[in-house]
Formats: C-alpha cells, sequence, structure tokens
C-alpha cells in the first residue's frame, strides 16, 4: 500500500493536465496539416530539445533547492567553447576530452555561483545574473571571441553531432534519432536517482522546503548549494558539448539568452521558483511543449516569429493559474504573504 | 537623527563623491576627448533612454518586486509608435496628427503592457521574477509577431525631430529625463503615496495591516514603470529613426546594476532617485570611456557583470555592519 | 548510579552584557514530565539550547546519562539522546509525513542511498509505538497542527530520543488536540521517556507535570512539586511580584445605541453563526483558544476575511467590509496577533511607524507630508504610550517586544478608531509593560472608544473586560455581560466553559 501511494504521488495534476495539453495540440496540428504526424517531426523535435532537457535537469535541482541559475547557458558556453577551443589548438581530437574540459569547468563555474549565493545571501536570481555576464565577459574577453566554423570544428565532435543512434526507412527518407538522447536519458536517470534516492537529493528538496529546518536537520547548507549549482554547472556543460557538436560550429555569442526557454519550460512544468516543489515528468514535458510550439509553427501556417508570442502567452497563463490557485488557496488560511 | 537613516545618507554621500572623483580622474586620463562638447552633448542623448528605464527598475525594487519586461515593453510599444507613423496602422493620417495618435497608441500600449504586470503580480500574486519573465517574453513576442523580426524605417521627421531637438545646446530629451527623475524623486520622498510605496516595499504584511492598499499601490506601480519604459522606447525610435525588437537588450542588465549601484535594495523598501540618477551618471561615464578606449561589447559585459557582484557583496558587507550596529544599540537600550 | 537522565551543575552563560543564566543546576529523572516555567528572556530557552549543544556554556557542567561534559555539540547532545521540538516544528511543508519522521533518523544513521521501505517502516515503526493514527502519505502542510505536532514526537523519537524538550507545544492547538498530545505524553513518560515542556502558561500542561522549575531573570527560582503550585504562586514566582491588576468597569450611559452589531456571521471552517453587540466604551473580551476562530473573526471585521454570510452594521448602518481601507475608513483598527510581521516595520523609525496610518491625513494627493505635524504625532504617541527609546527615528527594530507593541497601538490610537479590535496584544510582553498597556486600553474605552479584546488568558480577561464572549470550535458558547461579571464565580465559570465545550468534543471521539 505505501509503495503504491508514493508512486501515486510522483504524478500529480499537473502532469496530467499537461500531457493533455501535449495530446491535444498534437491533434489540433495533425487536424490542420496531416504531414506533422511524421517520425521525422518527432526525431527532429527530440534532437532540438535534448539539450534543453538536459539542462532543464539541473535547473530542476537548483529550483528544487529554493534558488534559481540565470547563469547556466553563459556556463555551457563556456564549457564547450574552451573545450573546442583547445581541441583546435592543441589539435586534439577526442570526445572524451572536449566532455572532461568542459565539466571540469562548469561545474567550478557553479561553485562560484553556489558560494556567492551562500556567502551574499541575496536574491539567487541578481547574483547570477551577474554571473551570467562576468562569465561570458571573461571568456571573451581573456580566451577568445572568434567563431569556428564548420571547416575547422574537430571531427569527433561533428561526428558526434550528426551520429545517430539507429535508423528508419521512410517516405520521406532516411531517418535517425540523433545519439544525443544517450546524454539526455543519462542526466534524466541520474537527475531521478539523485533527487529521489540520495540523502543529499532529499537534503536539497528539504533545503527548498525550509532552509533553516534543513540546517536543523543537520544538513549542510553550503554544502548542499555547491552540489546543486555545481550539478547544474556540469550539466551545462554536458549541454554545452552536444550543442555544438550538433550545430557543427562554435559562436562565442550562441546560447547566452538562452535561458529562458529552459525556465518557461520547468515553470510551465509546475517547478515552484519557491523551492522544494517541482517534478521531472513536468519538466519534460514544459520543456517538450515549448519545442513543440517553436517546429509545429510551420506546420500552422505561421512564421517563426510567433515562437516568442506563443511561449509568452502559454508561461503567463500558466503563472496566471497557478499563482491564483495558490493565493486562493493561501487567503482562506489567512495568509497574505506569497 | 537616527544612526540609520543617516547611514543611508551617508551611503549616498559616498556614491556622489565616487561619482565626482571618477569625473575628475576621468578629466585627468581622457581630458579633451571626455569633456569636449561632442562627446558631454552624446551622453546627454545616450542617457535618457537607459536612464528612464532604470527609473522603472527603481520603482520595482522601491515596492520589492522586480520588472524584466521594461525592454520588452520599451520595444514593442515603440514598434506600435511606429507602425502608426509609417501608415501601417490608422492610415489617412497627416503631418502632426499622425504624431500624436502614433504617441497616444505606443504610451497607451506601455501602460497596458505595465497594468498587465500589476495585475499578475498585485491582484494574482505571482512572483515577480517569474511573471515578468513570462510577459518580456510575451510582449517581445507581440513586437515579433508585428515586424517579422524586421526594422521599421523611414519614420517621419515629424517625430524624429524630437530626439534630436535641443534647447539652448541641451537635448530635448535630456531635460525630459531630469524633468522625469526630479518629479519621481519628489514624489517618493515627499508624496503620502510615496511613503505608503516605502512601507509596502519594507514590509507588505505589515503595510496591508496598516490599511494601507497594497494591491492598488502594486498594481498602478507597474503601470508607471511600464510607462517610463514606453517612455524610454519612443526616446529610442525617434533618436535612432527605425523601431525594432531586440534593441537596447543590454539595458536590462544595465538597469539591474544601476539600481544595485543607487543604493536600491533590491529586497525592496530602501534607496532615493538621487542615489539612481548618480549610478546613471556614473554609468554613462564609464560607458563613455569605454567607448573612447574601444572595448569590445564582451569587455563591457565582463565589467558590468563584475560590478554587480561587487555591488553586490558591498551591500551585504554594509548590512552586516548595520545588524551589528543595531545590536549593539539594542544592548545600551 | 541514580536513574537522572540530566544532571545539569551551575550553569553559567553571558552574552555581550547579559547574565542570560546564573548558576542554574537542575535534576531531571527518567520517565518524568517537567516543566520549565518563566517569562520570556527569563533563561528557560538558553538553557535549552545549552543542553540540546547550541550554545555553549560558560562555566558548570552537563551530566548526561552519567557521561561528564563541558560543553555540548548538537551532534554529541543528540548522541546523548536529547531531543529538542521548537515551537515551529522544523517540518518540511512540502514534504510526506513518513519522509518528516523517518529523515533526520536515517541521516543519523548516515544513510546515504535512500530506501523508501525503510522510511516507512521507520515512520510506521514510531507512530505504532505512540498508537497515534495520522496519514502518513499526506505531506506536513496539508496535515493539521497537532497531526503536526504527532510527526515531530515521531521524527524526535526516531531518533532514540530519552529526553525530549518540547516548546510551546499547545500554542497552537484546539483543545481536544491538547487532550490528545497529553495522551501520548503520558505514555511517553511511562516508557521510560523524560519529557520536559518549557512554558509560560498555566495551562493543562502543568498538570500533568510531575514537576515545575522556575526561572527569573536568568536564575532558578526554584523546584516545585506541580501539585504545589497555584495560579498566584506561580505567577509571583515568575514575575517576583504580587500583580494585581485593576478591574475595568463601564462609567458610560448603559442604554447607549450599539457600535457595531454583528448578526448570524459564517464563515466557512472559521466560525459559524456568530452574534453580539459592542457599545462605545464596552471592552469586549473575547476568550478562546488558537484555533477556536478568534482570530479569524477579528480578521474578518478588519476586511480580511469576507464572510460568507451574515449581516455587520456599524453606527447603525450595514456595512460591508471588504478590505482594511474601507475599515479605517469606518473607523475601525486591528491591532494584529503578530506583531512582528504584521505589525511593525522593523528597519523604520517609530515616527514613520505611528504615522504610517496617517498619510492621507498628513497630506492630501500630491501633496508633501506635513513634517512637522508628523514629527508631533510621532512625539504625542511616544509620550501618552510611554515609549522608551532615545528618540522617534528610533528604528522599531531595536525595541523591545513590549515598546515595540506600544508603538502597534500608537500608530492604532492615533488614528484615533471608533472600534478597536486587539488580537493577543499581551504575548511575548513582560510584566511592566503589560500592566501599562492594560492601562491604555482602558483609558481608550473611558474616552468613548469600543475595544474588542482577545485573549486566551483568563486574568487579564477579567481585570479589563466588562464583558466577554466564550468562543469555542467556531462558536460562540456563551456571552457574560456586566452583570454576570458581576457574579462571584464568574472567572470559575468562563474556565468551565472553554474546559467543558473541549470535554464534550472529546466524548465525540475526535480523530488528529
Amino acid at each position: 500500500m505505501s509503495e503504491g501511494a508514493i508512486q501515486r504521488r510522483r504524478v500529480s495534476a499537473t502532469e496530467g493536465i499537461l500531457a493533455c495539453v501535449v495530446l491535444l495540440y498534437c491533434v489540433m496540428v495533425a487536424a490542420v496539416n496531416p504531414a506533422f504526424l511524421s517520425v521525422e517531426t518527432l526525431f527532429d523535435i527530440v534532437r532540438s530539445s535534448s539539450t534543453a532537457v538536459i539542462v532543464g535537469m539541473g535547473l530542476l535541482l537548483v529550483m528544487l533547492s529554493g534558488g534559481i541559475d540565470v547563469s547556466f547557458m553563459s556556463i555551457a558556453l563556456f564549457g564547450s567553447y574552451v573545450a573546442a577551443y583547445l581541441m583546435i589548438r592543441l589539435k586534439i581530437d577526442s570526445l572524451a576530452f572536449a566532455f572532461a574540459v568542459s565539466i571540469g569547468l562548469g561545474t567550478t563555474l557553479g561553485l562560484v555561483n553556489a558560494l556567492l549565493v551562500n556567502w551574499l545571501n541575496l536574491p539567487p536570481f541578481i547574483i547570477t545574473l551577474g554571473t551570467q555576464n562576468l562569465f561570458h565577459g571573461v571568456m571573451t574577453t581573456f580566451i577568445s571571441d572568434k567563431t569556428f566554423g564548420a571547416g575547422v570544428m574537430p571531427s569527433v565532435l561533428s561526428k558526434f553531432g550528426s551520429a545517430t543512434l539507429f535508423t528508419l526507412k521512410t517516405r520521406q527518407g532516411v531517418m535517425g534519432l540523433t545519439v544525443a538522447v544517450i546524454p539526455m536519458c543519462l542526466s534524466i536517470l541520474l537527475t531521478w536517482f539523485i533527487v529521489y534516492r540520495t540523502m543529499t537529493g532529499r537534503g536539497v528538496v528539504a533545503m527548498g522546503n525550509s532552509p533553516e529546518s534543513a540546517r536543523r536537520a543537520g544538513f549542510n547548507l553550503l554544502k548542499l548549494r555547491l552540489f546543486t549549482y555545481g550539478y547544474i554547472g556540469a550539466l551545462a556543460a554536458v549541454m554545452g558539448v552536444v550543442y555544438i557538436s550538433q550545430v557543427n560550429a562554435v559562436y562565442p555569442n550562441k546560447l547566452v539568452g538562452n535561458e529562458l526557454m529552459i525556465i518557461a519550460g520547468a515553470v510551465i512544468g509546475g517547478v515552484k521558483d519557491t523551492g522544494g516543489r517541482g517534478k521531472i515528468l513536468g519538466v519534460i514535458l514544459g520543456i517538450a511543449i515549448i519545442y513543440l510550439l517553436n517546429s509545429t509553427l510551420i506546420f500552422l501556417g505561421l512564421s517563426s516569429s510567433w515562437n516568442n508570442f506563443f511561449v509568452g502567452t502559454l508561461l503567463v497563463a500558466s503563472v496566471a493559474v497557478t499563482s491564483w490557485q495558490n493565493r486562493r488557496k493561501n487567503r482562506k488560511n489567512l495568509l497574505f504573504m506569497e | 537623527m537616527s544612526n540609520l537613516a543617516s547611514r543611508r545618507d551617508h551611503d549616498l554621500y559616498i556614491l556622489i563623491g565616487l561619482t565626482l572623483v571618477l569625473a575628475a580622474v576621468f578629466a585627468v586620463v581622457f581630458g579633451e576627448s571626455m569633456y569636449s562638447a561632442r562627446n558631454l552633448r552624446s551622453m546627454a542623448y545616450q542617457m535618457p533612454e537607459f536612464g528612464l528605464l532604470a527609473l522603472g527598475m527603481m520603482l520595482a525594487f522601491l515596492i520589492g518586486g522586480i520588472d524584466l519586461s521594461i525592454v520588452a515593453v520599451a520595444n514593442t510599444s515603440g514598434i506600435m509608435t511606429a507602425l502608426v507613423l509609417t501608415g501601417v496602422w490608422l492610415p489617412g493620417l497627416s503631418g502632426y496628427g499622425v504624431v500624436a495618435a502614433a504617441v497616444a497608441t505606443g504610451l497607451t500600449a506601455a501602460v497596458a503592457f505595465g497594468l498587465f504586470n500589476g495585475f499578475l503580480i498585485a491582484k494574482l500574486s505571482a512572483s515577480p521574477i517569474i511573471a515578468t519573465l513570462g510577459t518580456m517574453t510575451f510582449y517581445s513576442g507581440i513586437g515579433m509577431a508585428l515586424t517579422g523580426g524586421k526594422g521599421i524605417t523611414g519614420l517621419p521627421s515629424a517625430f524624429t525631430s524630437f530626439g534630436t531637438a535641443e534647447m539652448l545646446g541641451v537635448p530635448v530629451i535630456f531635460v525630459c529625463f531630469v524633468a522625469v527623475a526630479a518629479a519621481l524623486s519628489a514624489f517618493l520622498s515627499r508624496t503620502a503615496l510615496g511613503r505608503r510605496m516605502y512601507l509596502y516595499g519594507e514590509n507588505p504584511l505589515a503595510a496591508r495591516f496598516s490599511a494601507i492598499d497594497v494591491e492598488r499601490i502594486g498594481f498602478w506601480v507597474y503601470g508607471v514603470i511600464g510607462l517610463l519604459a514606453g517612455m524610454s522606447g519612443h526616446i529610442v525610435i525617434s533618436r535612432v529613426n527605425s523601431a525594432k525588437v531586440g534593441y537596447g537588450d543590454a539595458y536590462q542588465l544595465q538597469a539591474l546594476l544601476v539600481c544595485v549601484i543607487g543604493g536600491i535594495h533590491p529586497q525592496g523598501g530602501r534607496g532615493k532617485t538621487l542615489g539612481v540618477v548618480c549610478a546613471v551618471i556614473l554609468m554613462q561615464m564609464l560607458s563613455s570611456a569605454f567607448t573612447i578606449l574601444r572595448f569590445s561589447p564582451y569587455a563591457k559585459k565582463l565589467i558590468w557583470g563584475s560590478m554587480l557582484i561587487v555591488m553586490l557583496g558591498l551591500e551585504y558587507l554594509s548590512a552586516k555592519q548595520n545588524v551589528r550596529r543595531e545590536l549593539r544599540q539594542k544592548i545600551v537600550h | 548510579m541514580s536513574n537522572l537522565v540530566l544532571q545539569a551543575k551551575a550553569l553559567s552563560k553571558k552574552f555581550v552584557g547579559v547574565q542570560a543564566l546564573d548558576k542554574v543546576s537542575l535534576d531531571i529523572e527518567a520517565g518524568t514530565i517537567h516543566c520549565l516555567a518563566g517569562e520570556n528572556g527569563s533563561g528557560k530557552s538558553t538553557f535549552v539550547k545549552t543542553i540540546s549543544g547550541i550554545y555553549q556554556p560558560d562555566e558548570g557542567e552537563i551530566v548526561l546519562n552519567g557521561n561528564v561534559y563541558a560543553a555540548l555539540t548538537p551532534a554529541h547532545a543528540m548522541r546523548e539522546g536529547v531531543q529538542v521540538i521548537y515551537q515551529d516544528l522544523s517540518l518540511f511543508p512540502y514534504m510526506s509525513l513518513a519522509e518528516n519522521i523517518a529523515l533526520n533518523r536515517l541521516r543519523l544513521d548516515g544513510v546515504k542511498i535512500v530506501d523508501w521501505k525503510e522510511v516507512w517502516r521507520v515512520a510506521k515503526e514510531q507512530t505504532e509505538k505512540i498508537g497515534v493514527d495520522v496519514d502518513l502519505n499526506a505531506t506536513a502542510i496539508e496535515t493539521s497542527m497537532a497531526g503536526r505536532q504527532i510527526a515531530a514526537i515521531c521524527r524526535a523519537l526516531s531518533q532514540d530520543a530519552r529526553l525530549l524538550f518540547m516548546d510551546e507545544p499547545t500554542a497552537a492547538l484546539t483543545r481536544q488536540e491538547v487532550d490528545r498530545l497529553l495522551k501520548v505524553v503520558c505514555e511517553l513518560k511511562n516508557n521510560g521517556l523524560s519529557v520536559v515542556f518549557i512554558s509560560h502558561k498555566l495551562d493543562e500542561i502543568f498538570r500533568i507535570s510531575d514537576n515545575i522549575t522556575i526561572f527569573r531573570d536568568g536564575k532558578k527560582v526554584g523546584d516545585f512539586e506541580s501539585a504545589r503550585l497555584d495560579e498566584k504562586s506561580l505567577a509571583y514566582h515568575m514575575t517576583g511580584r504580587d500583580v494585581r491588576y485593576p478591574r475595568y468597569r463601564r462609567e458610560a450611559e448603559a442604554a447607549a445605541a450599539p457600535l457595531l452589531a454583528v448578526k448570524g456571521l459564517s464563515k466557512q471552517g472559521h466560525y459559524h453563526d456568530v452574534s453580539f453587540e459592542i457599545r462605545r466604551g464596552d471592552i469586549l473580551g473575547l476568550i478562546g483558544l488558537l484555533g477556536s476562530g478568534r482570530t479569524e473573526l477579528a480578521m474578518s471585521l478588519f476586511g480580511l476575511n469576507p464572510p460568507d454570510t451574515g449581516v455587520v452594521a456599524f453606527e447603525g448602518k450595514t456595512a460591508r467590509i471588504s478590505s482594511p481601507v474601507e475599515a479605517k475608513r469606518l473607523g475601525i483598527a486591528l491591532l494584529p496577533e503578530d506583531r512582528g510581521s504584521q505589525g511593525l516595520f522593523r528597519e523604520r523609525g517609530i515616527r514613520e511607524n505611528i504615522t504610517s496610518t496617517l498619510l492621507d491625513r498628513l497630506a492630501v494627493g500630491l501633496r508633501a507630508i506635513d513634517a512637522h505635524r508628523e514629527r508631533e504625532i510621532a512625539e504625542e504617541g511616544v509620550k501618552k504610550l510611554r515609549i522608551r527609546a532615545p528618540g522617534v527615528e528610533t528604528p522599531v527594530g531595536t525595541l523591545s517586544g513590549g515598546n515595540a507593541q506600544k508603538v502597534v497601538v500608537a500608530k492604532w490610537s492615533a488614528a484615533n478608531p471608533k472600534l478597536f479590535i486587539m488580537d493577543s496584544p499581551t504575548v511575548g510582553i513582560d510584566i511592566g509593560s503589560k500592566a501599562e498597556i492594560y492601562e491604555m486600553v482602558q483609558s481608550f474605552a473611558k474616552g468613548h472608544m469600543a475595544v474588542l479584546f482577545i485573549t486566551d488568558e483568563l486574568e487579564e480577561l477579567m481585570c479589563n473586560c466588562n464583558r466577554v464572549l466564550v468562543m469555542a470550535n467556531h462558536r460562540i458558547i456563551a456571552a457574560l455581560d456586566e452583570g454576570d461579571m458581576e457574579q462571584p464565580g464568574a472567572e470559575r465559570r468562563i474556565a468551565d466553559l472553554i474546559g467543558g465545550s473541549a470535554r464534550k468534543e472529546e466524548e465525540r471521539g475526535v480523530r488528529i
């Protein structure tokens, strides 16, 4: 009974509603344009959203801890750019090297965030907005601000970016599922394991519930922060390498500024910015909705310039509904602070 | 006088002193290139669009919120004005009629955007960060949908002349900025509503229990922020003679930074308009210095980012000292 | 060796300038219920924090289960079986009760990988041990206060508690929940656990305690067998003086029309079918325990909790009090229950706090605030309410509880309300300030203000109120008018009313 009860709680109303929204939307798009229903579209969406899901898992952990991070794209760029830069300069052609360098750097920058959040005791949003610019500035000023095109990209990265897990023959031609699903699935599994199976993960959730109670329970908040911000740094770094491989070029000014889409995905997926509440499935569905929107506007006959409009509408609507519900519940309990 | 109040004034004097020192240092280092009439004038042209956004952010900070949508509001309201100006919307008007209609459209939209933020935050109790993150996407999405990402050019000179007009050698838009800042300063420090805003920012719950209509104040403050952002958007399009999504994205961070430098506490209830104006001037001087030094935009990013972190660090240290002082005071009494 | 769990020997602890503990010695036997009593700041919390390892004593020793310590760390204390349940319970609101109960235990065992079966096993074991039935699957925030209290106890027990400190455990519980809790505690005692209550109120806790230790000014006044202590002697020991407050009697003419008339007011889950009247010059006492609906009713009258049905008439006219702004316009003020977060702007000076309700009077529209007038008002408030502070610009966050509360009173009395609702005005306030606040309240009423005085302390109710409403289980169960109050057994009667309603509830068998 008890086990079943835990399981039951894992899927709640938010995820159910989101899944319905995704389904209904797909049906609608398919009705307008049957071409939407193809393996190609599916594989395309998986490919484009895989990077977002990887770093979204890190964001989930940070938001569960009651914090927020807007510097992760800066970190992703920093790690992957430096990795690629070194590979090109030193003529190293190894995927392991790329990931090792990137993850090393990403984790370090994440730890910097953790220390600042812990010491300054000010809103993490403003702190990480500062480090977002700081990291990007350090990279472009002190390392390099050149663009590396497809011609000079290390061949392992190019191959990794276009590699497929398996291919299907369809009427449109041969379709392959990107290998990026491997790091994506790994990050999901790892995050699930951390959040639901490790004491550190429960500590992170506990801290998001109530920092003071977590401290009294004997958790070391600094260590937990180092872990969460380090974790998102590492995942961002992984995502950066996957991203430059998929794009098959390294730009000094891409990625940064795209944090918003991931945060939007998490919020739509029901993760609360006040900490302690959020589910993996929610984040995946939230991100899925955003990328679904992005890649299906064409099927509806709209140009991609409508992207932000629809994502914004969805985000605002979800924020409005959840905060109104929360407010009503609070008022009933005579709470006037949200 | 209380220690606390005097300490805050103290911080402001330090800021003013710092600005003056920097001005003097720049005079020695850059001399003519910084203080030439041309450069001073170009600074006066650049300051208003950014300064108005900073004042908007200040209002949000003061009531314990934040507004991440100001740049999006500025751009989209500018785009709407440009659409009327170029005759895409409301065709058939001409001369000053079209300018009046355009500005009315743009500013109304800006206020509506702001009020919508206010509705989400004050009436639905959404968290300001998340709510304005959402509306930022939404508003810029509207601008994007309206233009397809392309710039709108060819604005009538009846409109653009405003952005370049001068009064006794001083740009009119600069005069506008100074007037708005002075009005806001007087409003915040002297009127009952201004005082209520400070009280709201310091403790929204106690404000509610003191019969201060926090929801109405919050709603309208975000409306005013929208208006300020809209004004900034109009100044931008009249100065550069085109409207486009994505203009001035860097202002978002700079507006936050200016508020922090200007002594507006990010958790609400503390800070003065004069501090923000000082910080705007300080930033503009630094900006000019960077231009003279030919810093890349990336180097600027580095400097703004590290400045924000350093300022937050100083804020933290000063708060810590303050707690110690209060403790000592408590023991004495 | 005797069966002493704790022996504190001459513990002293000094904080900058304040002797928080002064050579306090205390023995606690296994399998007893002990109570630490004393006013706020008397040293009882410092004592608990010293035993649980949060503070290190300057002098003295602590003997736990026969092991001698000069100073403890929290980890040491826990290993010796010392557990503290703070007033806020330290639960995680969005985690299941099962996890709330078991998490600390697993941490203590150095578990790195969480096995949910183990979590449930630990949680079940503890709840079964004390024989209560709570929904372990529910998150803490979905659980009643009593359920949370039980979870906190289970959490402590799961960590092999031998000495359990509980800080004001009954403050937020309804009467039947208290009975339930006390039953659990007696069960624990029979199993050999020592329970120490920290309380400043004379209530049922005292009745089940074996011993009571009273603290005052950092010193131990003495140990008493609870049977030998009554209300008067306890108050005497706690304050060091015999306190008698003057009794309030209404002077205004008896037949005045009611200022506020409430008829059939209901709000689902908060209060039901409430009717009463209050005249100018009345201090109408509203006594009831936390959770009885008293605060909910007060908030409704101040526009913060719109009722479902019923009529409120103010000065003879039907009033719809939809917001605090509307309430203030009518002339209704509320001194909120939680002074720190609801009543004060801690970083602001006394002046700005006092005038926060008067701003519309000091400046109209866009005109500037009359600074001179504002300062006058503030200084007047400070003088009238005898607020002890260096000046009107002193931040209220630096004031003592009593002086801070006077600022809240001053802020509303300056607005000259016709009806002043005071919700628990003397919680956490020293005896001296208490007397001054009573004096103030009575002078307000003499000046033809109507006061609705909400409290859960019988003594202050009796001396301040000329009429009384007794509230329990979301209803007004009795109304005593001036005649009833003059009857010799009035105090006993009110006490029985509160107790009686609780007993009836118990008979109906309410599940936590």
